[in-house]
């Protein structure tokens, strides 16, 4: 890799060995103890009360759902989008800071990667669950058929069904791409069930020369197809928005300020998921302050491009000089929804600010707290985007307020429950810090010192 | 058949196929579908083929003719018979919604009797017979009573010569909106036991003291047309109508101006109108009116207008514009202003038209009063002689005195005295419950009957079905207990059959009709045309010497309350309709509320007593006291509030029981001093605490500038120069553009035209909905529920938004703080844009565009993503939240049997689907099919959809828009027609023609 020696190596943690590395990662392997157990009995609860949620859901119908005409589509769809966001970073640390060969992605890059997978198979269920017929979600599909029936290709949200199942597969293969050498090496080490597992995963790994080229150089081409893919997922999720002609939606400005949106949430959930990760499975080692300096250095640019869009929306809305447009943004900045909007513009536009400090991008605590303030606010810009605007449209009799119910709290804290069950479950029995590439970035075990 | 496959067999193999699809169709998630055998076929019954049999609406005494359409033995639709003399095809949504009375799943099955132990249970009807007649040989005459509704036919003279068999005479009618202030008025004023006829049509100005003439006023559907026909803009006329009324009621609405007066005092309005006239000559009157002279000098319009609060200068000019902008016609005294001076209310519009020279112009008098007297006095001789003891065998039909009236009177106590208490109610109402044996009555539309609502109008009704439950027609009953008990009702009523008995009745109006051919081509030229009608020679009238005794007692309410108005709710009239879902779910004209009662309030006043919308608010008279939610109104003066009438049942089927309060609680039970009840009182208002939400359909009454209602002054109009709304500019595509996307829609139509049944399609389907002629009566909307199969959700569904009414009526306030408040009502339906927002987001093509122009909807095809409704400017896509076509569950929308009305050309919609308004495209198509049969092009107007045939104003048309020569497409060309929303460059096939206020300039 480019640089063997970083300015900013932490100097109070010891450098691992290769042997330490293998070791301390594959420990997370072990037992590992019962926080963990607890976690994911938790977990494991959510998610059933979720599916009972949905079960309910899909005996009686979408009514049991808040959803208030005209507000059509509500939490699920901030849901997914929101989920689909998070889904944005893990291809732009691994994907992207590959090609520019960022040393630093090393630590983190695994954890977004499976990051990514999680949610968006997590986000996959959104289109489904809120469906009024799920059972004909398969409709969707351009499959062939005996009554000669093919989709709309018109319609936005068949892009989505292309753009989604195009970035799952793409960042499943990434992942498992990814994890192969990792897999070998504690392959090895595993017994019983798992190791019948890595050897599977691990597809006949040996870590022969003529193995690791061809390695390499796919683990390069998959990053340069990823990484177009950063972009035109989430373009094309907002394009669900913006193609339609709802004040509040009809924009230009979508699919930019989506996809810094989604990057800048997928970093914040990163945060969010590395400190515990961190803490419990003892890796301090390997992911430290300078993950979360960079990382925050990330989502203080997309943040800053998060709050110009904001800024610009507003802008526009009024230079449009269509009064629909700007009673719309009147309406979401002080109408029935005034604390959903503030609460998305402090958390993203403003909080994110306090990270041009170092002291605070370098302290994990307030990394943290700040990773979970950008969640929140990522998701209500999702719920304004969607909620607020469609409350407040054309036809003013038609207007009205949406509240979310029961039901739609429950599948959203199950779909929070699926993802974190994945993600449990993936750092149980997989290696969430590359250990072929941390390996790769320190300094090559010589006789004596290392050279620098 | 030669190969050996006789019919006998085929049939078999078609059964036995038809059985394995069903069992096959019980694993799928779709229902089960029925077939329905014909093995041995009904003689004159074509599945899939309508009949339709002419009938007489008797949801009110105003005796609408009815076309029933019949399916399969069931009848599933009403519409107006197009050539009656009352309504002339048009229907109000009582009307529509009588089918909901006919399947209404509360509707008591067969003759029940309360046993020892206080429950009912089911007895044979010759045991029924038989017990009444052993009670009515057990006591005397005269203390056998009869209760009915008003009825004016062949069944009244039936009751009386059953009470004369048994000695009695004790026959009461009683129905809560009597006219009684008017027929005394009437007798005051012109010494004559008649009620008028207004010719609205014929009015160019119209001027109404209270009056509710186009809600539950005399004959409402027959004065909406006559109304619009008078009074909306057309070829560069239009008539002016001005409403004096504390209240803005949705008749009021309509009107080119409204003027509040104090509670009580329109009647002093009136006379003082009528001062000026006289005083400055203004008009030839229709007779002498010295008389009056001495009345209409205590009404000077100074003195009026300190007591009314009307400026004088409106008073004068309200005269002076009344006399010169003739003919013109003053109606009043309708039961919107039925308070303790309502005689002299009534009395003074009679007045006003008699010195402006009206009378025998625009009203006219009935040779016999037909319509109800009211009868409240009878009932309170009835109650007083029950709660005495002299009552012991008490028959009740069509009225239900235990819940419409004042609990003053004390009705149902003394009615629970009479030992023996029969009801014939086809309902378990208020006063069924206490009865001692309920024998339920056929629905009107299982039936013979007649009526007469006025001199030579005889309306027949006949059968359309088979009875739905075990029901046997009262008049049978009586005729049977009559034979059963020999002597002389035994004697008078020889009749078989109560249709023998009334064959016989119609002898007798042949020869009154003057109708000289064999009597079974009179009765069967009758039965098709709905009954027999002639001219009658109207009965000349001349101001009587009691004109001058009419005296105005003032009513007010004491200083420190507030005047109560009980109104008559447009859609469940006195109680009556509550029981009906549509209904309760179609939203009241003015508040838009469903499913409850609510209290109106001015919102300064509430503000003053710190009162919001949804409070709960206890309403207190000296009678009794309600608690409602506020319902916060610009169009009710700061000293009234108004309550409607008809919730609040006790009783009387799941969809009445126990929804709102009933406002007969606050009523006095004195009557007033014309024999009535009065519908005023005086009442203190306390905010609970407690608070609800309120289920209404309106999301923002103003229209934030958009121009969706759209208006625009007679002065403007008539000059040809109208100003369209800014929103209009927008819609400038530039030319290249335009042309561009005619192009590519032209190029579309050329490919589905030359593929398959689309090569037929040459029409594009257009609408024009004049709003100058939309009264908001909403009997579209009730319509649309009967013909398209659309679920009600229930109060709980409406107030989260969910109610799935295709057509709805918005109604938008302008004004009202520095200008006068304005009412607009705006149709809003699926506008069947010809570039559609919903169409090109649906993923899987459910939503589509038809050759023909509609924006269709595959039901079947429909996943649920719900894009097309976000994407809907218009908001007109409804969705399927719950499963309302799933029999037995909590949601279904048509309890049996009322899932026999379902239209059988119309799918029911599942759960998870989302529909709308598709111009009744099964209409369209089976006109078109029809077309194809006979070989002859479809003529403009053969078409109709539900919403048009039953509009009472003639709002709406609909047809060809690629006909030039269509009268849709005329209407599409009109100065005034825009579209709403034309910004979007939706390009609706709907296009609304603006209304036209005729205001005075300031």
């Amino acid at each position: 890799m480019a640089t063997l020696t970083e300015p900013h190596a932490p100097t109070h943690v010891a450098r691992p060995t290769y042997g330490e590395i293998t070791r301390d990662v594959a420990a997370t392997l072990g037992h590992p103890g019962r926080s963990y157990y607890v976690l994911l009995g938790i977990v494991l609860f959510v998610l059933a009360c979720g599916i009972g949620a949905l079960l309910y859901q899909i005996k009686l119908g979408l009514g049991v759902a808040g959803y208030q005409p005209p507000v059509m589509w509500a939490v699920y769809i901030t849901d997914f989008v929101f989920w689909v966001g998070i889904a944005h970073c893990g291809t732009l640390i691994s994907a992207i800071l590959y090609l520019f060969r960022s040393a630093w992605r090393t630590a983190v890059y695994r954890t977004a990667e499976a990051m990514t997978v999680f949610a968006v198979m997590t986000a996959g269920l959104f289109p489904v669950v809120h469906l009024g017929r799920l059972w004909y979600a398969y409709w969707l599909f351009p499959y062939p058929n005996q009554r000669q029936l093919w989709p709309n290709f018109k319609s936005p949200l068949l892009w989505d069904v292309f753009a989604v199942s195009t970035y799952f597969t793409v960042s499943t293969l990434f992942l498992i791409v990814g994890l192969v050498p990792d897999v070998a090496s504690i392959r090895d080490r595993a017994a019983g069930w798992r190791q019948k597992l890595y050897r599977i995963t691990s597809l006949g790994w040996r870590g022969t020369d003529v193995q690791w080229r061809h390695y390499t150089r796919a683990y390069l081409y998959l990053a340069a197809l990823a990484t177009p893919l950063v972009l035109s997922v989430h373009s094309v999720v907002s394009w669900d928005f913006a193609m339609s002609i709802v004040p509040g939606w009809h924009t230009t400005i979508f699919a930019p300020y989506f996809v810094a949106g989604a990057i800048y949430s997928g970093c914040a959930m990163v945060v969010t998921l590395l400190v515990p990760l961190r803490s419990v499975f003892k890796l301090e080692r390997y992911i430290h302050e300078e993950h979360f300096d960079n990382l925050g250095k990330v989502i203080l640019l997309t943040g800053t491009i998060v709050g110009y869009a904001y800024f610009v929306e507003y802008f526009i809305a009024w230079y449009s000089g269509s009064s629909f447009e700007r009673e719309a943004f009147w309406f979401r900045a002080f109408g029935s929804y005034w604390w959903a909007t503030w609460t998305m513009i402090i958390c993203n536009a403003f909080l994110s600010q306090l990270l041009w400090f170092p002291k605070i991008r370098r302290s994990i605590p307030s990394m943290f707290v700040i990773s979970l303030f950008v969640n929140l606010g990522m998701w209500f810009e999702r719920f304004v985007i969607i909620v607020v605007s469609l409350s407040h449209e054309f036809e003013p009799f038609a207007m009205d307020h949406y509240t979310p119910r029961w039901v739609d709290w429950t599948i959203t804290a199950g779909s929070f429950a699926w993802f974190f069950m994945w993600f449990l479950l993936f750092a149980k029995n997989f290696p969430t810090v590359s250990l072929t590439e941390v390996k790769e970035i320190i300094p090559m075990p010589r006789k004596g010192a290392a050279r620098s | 058949m030669s190969d050996g496959l006789d019919r006998r067999r085929f049939l078999k193999v078609l059964g036995v196929t038809g059985t394995g699809a069903a069992a096959l169709a019980g694993c799928s998630s779709e229902p089960v579908e029925r077939l329905i055998p014909y093995l041995v076929p009904i003689e004159d019954q074509v599945p899939g083929v309508s009949t339709w049999y002419a009938s007489t609406c008797r949801e009110c005494p105003a005796g609408c003719g009815l076309h029933v359409r019949v399916r399969e033995g069931r009848a599933v639709k009403v519409e107006g018979n197009p050539g009656h003399p009352i309504n002339h095809g048009r229907l109000c949504s009582r009307a529509q919604a009588s089918l909901q009375g006919l399947y209404n799943p509360d509707r008591i099955p067969g003759p029940m009797v309360r046993n020892a132990s206080g429950q009912f249970e089911p007895i044979k009807w010759d045991d029924a017979i038989a017990r009444i007649t052993s009670q009515l040989g057990k006591v005397q005459g005269s203390r056998v009573w009869f209760l009915t509704g008003h009825e004016t036919g062949t069944f009244a003279g039936l009751i009386q010569q059953f009470l004369a068999g048994f000695g009695s005479s004790n026959r009461i009618a009683y129905e809560p909106f009597g006219y009684e202030a008017l027929r005394q008025a009437t007798r005051d004023v012109f010494g004559v036991d008649a009620l008028p006829i207004y010719d609205f049509g014929a009015a160019r100005y119209v001027i109404s003291f209270g009056a509710d003439f186009l809600e539950t006023w005399l004959s409402p559907v027959e004065q909406s047309l006559g109304f619009t026909r008078g009074h909306a803009f057309a070829d560069g006329k239009m008539g002016r109508f001005v409403h004096v009324e504390p209240r803005l009621s949705m008749t009021g609405m309509s009107a080119d101006e409204w003027v509040a007066p104090v509670a009580g005092s329109e009647g002093a309005v009136a006379l003082a109108m009528a001062h000026v006239i006289v005083r400055d000559r203004l008009a030839r009157s229709s007779g002498d009116t010295g008389v009056l002279r001495a009345l209409l000098n205590t009404h000077a319009p100074a003195d009026v207008a300190a007591r009314s609060g009307v400026p004088a200068e409106t008073i004068e000019r309200l005269a002076r514009e009344f006399a010169s902008q003739g003919p013109s016609l003053a109606v009043a005294g309708g039961v919107g202003a039925q308070h303790g001076n309502a005689q002299l209310t009534a009395a003074a519009a009679h007045i006003l038209n008699y010195v402006t020279g009206n009378v025998g112009r625009t009203v006219s008098f009935d040779a016999q009063a037909t319509l109800p007297g009211g009868g409240y006095s009878d009932l309170r001789r009835l109650v007083q002689a029950a709660a005495g003891g002299q009552v012991e065998v008490l028959f009740v039909h069509g009225a239900n005195p235990a819940y419409a009236t004042p609990p003053g009177l004390g009705a149902a106590e003394a009615i629970a005295k009479v030992s023996f208490k029969v009801s014939f109610s086809r309902f378990w109402d208020e006063t069924t419950t206490a009865a001692d044996l309920v024998l339920p009555d056929h629905d009107p539309l299982e039936q013979w009957n007649d009526s007469q609502p006025r001199a030579g109008a005889y309306l027949l009704q006949q059968p359309v079905m088979q009875p739905v439950f075990d029901t046997r027609q009262t008049a049978d009953v009586l005729l049977g207990v009559a034979q059963q008990a020999g002597g002389r009702a035994a004697r008078d009523l020889t009749a078989e059959s109560y249709q023998d008995y009334l064959k016989a009745a119609w002898r007798r109006i042949q020869g009154s009709v003057g109708d000289a051919r064999p009597f079974d081509v009179f009765w069967m030229e009758c039965l098709q045309q709905g009954g027999a009608w002639r001219e009658t020679r109207r009965r000349t009238v001349s101001l009587a010497g009691s004109a001058a005794r009419v005296a105005d007692r003032p009513w007010t309410a004491p200083e420190g309350r507030f005047a109560l108005l009980a109104y008559p709710s447009p859609v469940f009239s006195d109680g009556r309709g509550a029981n009906r879902p549509w209904l309760q779910e179609l939203p009241d004209p003015v508040t838009k509320i469903t499913w409850s009662s609510w209290v109106e309030i001015h919102p300064d006043t509430a503000q003053r007593l710190g009162i919001a919308e949804g409070d709960l608010v206890e309403v207190t008279s000296e009678a009794g006291a309600i608690t409602v939610p506020a319902y916060l109104y610009p169009g009710i003066r700061p000293d009234v509030v108004a309550v409607p009438l008809g919730q609040g049942h006790t009783a009387f089927g799941r969809y009445a029981k126990d929804v709102g309060a009933n406002a007969y609680r606050l009523l006095a039970a004195e009557p007033t001093p014309f024999g009535g009840v009065g519908h005023y009182a005086a009442v203190a208002l306390r905010n609970t605490g407690a608070h609800e939400r309120i289920a209404k359909t309106e999301g923002n009454p103003r229209q934030m500038g958009r121009g969706i209602a759209q208006a625009t002054v007679f002065a403007e109009a008539a000059s040809g120069k109208i100003e369209k709304h800014e929103e209009a500019h927008a819609a400038e595509v530039p030319e290249k553009i335009q042309r561009l996307l005619d192009e590519v829609q032209q190029e579309q139509y050329r490919d589905w035209r030359t593929r398959g049944s689309y090569a037929l399609a040459t029409a594009h389907w257009g609408m024009a909905i004049d709003l100058s002629r939309c009264t908001g009566c909403s009997a579209c909307v009730t319509a649309c529920y009967a013909e398209n199969n659309l679920p009600t959700v229930g109060k709980e569904m409406v107030r989260r938004g969910r109610e799935m009414s295709w057509m709805r009526i918005e109604r938008y306030f302008e004004g009202g703080h520095d200008t006068p408040l304005e009412a607009r009502f705006l149709p809003m339906l699926c506008q069947q844009c010809g570039n559609a927002p919903c169409e090109p987001v649906c993923p899987v093509f459910a939503a589509y565009h038809t050759a023909d122009g509609l924006n269709g909807q595959v039901y079947n095809r429909c996943v649920g993503t719900r894009y097309c409704g976000n994407n809907c400017p218009y908001k007109v896509r409804y969705f399927n939240w719950y499963d309302a076509s799933e029999p037995g569950a909590a949601t279904f929308a048509w309890p049996e049997p009322l899932h026999l009305l379902l239209n059988p050309d119309v799918t029911v919609r599942s759960k998870g689907v989302m529909e709308k308004c598709t111009f009744c495209v099964q209409r369209i198509r089976g006109k078109q099919h029809e077309a194809r049969m006979r070989g002859s092009p479809l003529k403009d107007g053969e078409i109709q959809t539900a919403c048009q045939q039953t509009c009472p104003s003639e709002a709406i048309v609909f047809g060809d828009l690629n006909d030039p020569a269509s009268q849709v497409s005329k209407l599409a060309q009109d100065q005034r027609g825009y579209a709403v929303l034309e910004g979007l460059n939706t390009r609706p096939s709907v296009t609304y023609l603006q209304k036209i206020r005729n205001v005075v300039e300031a």
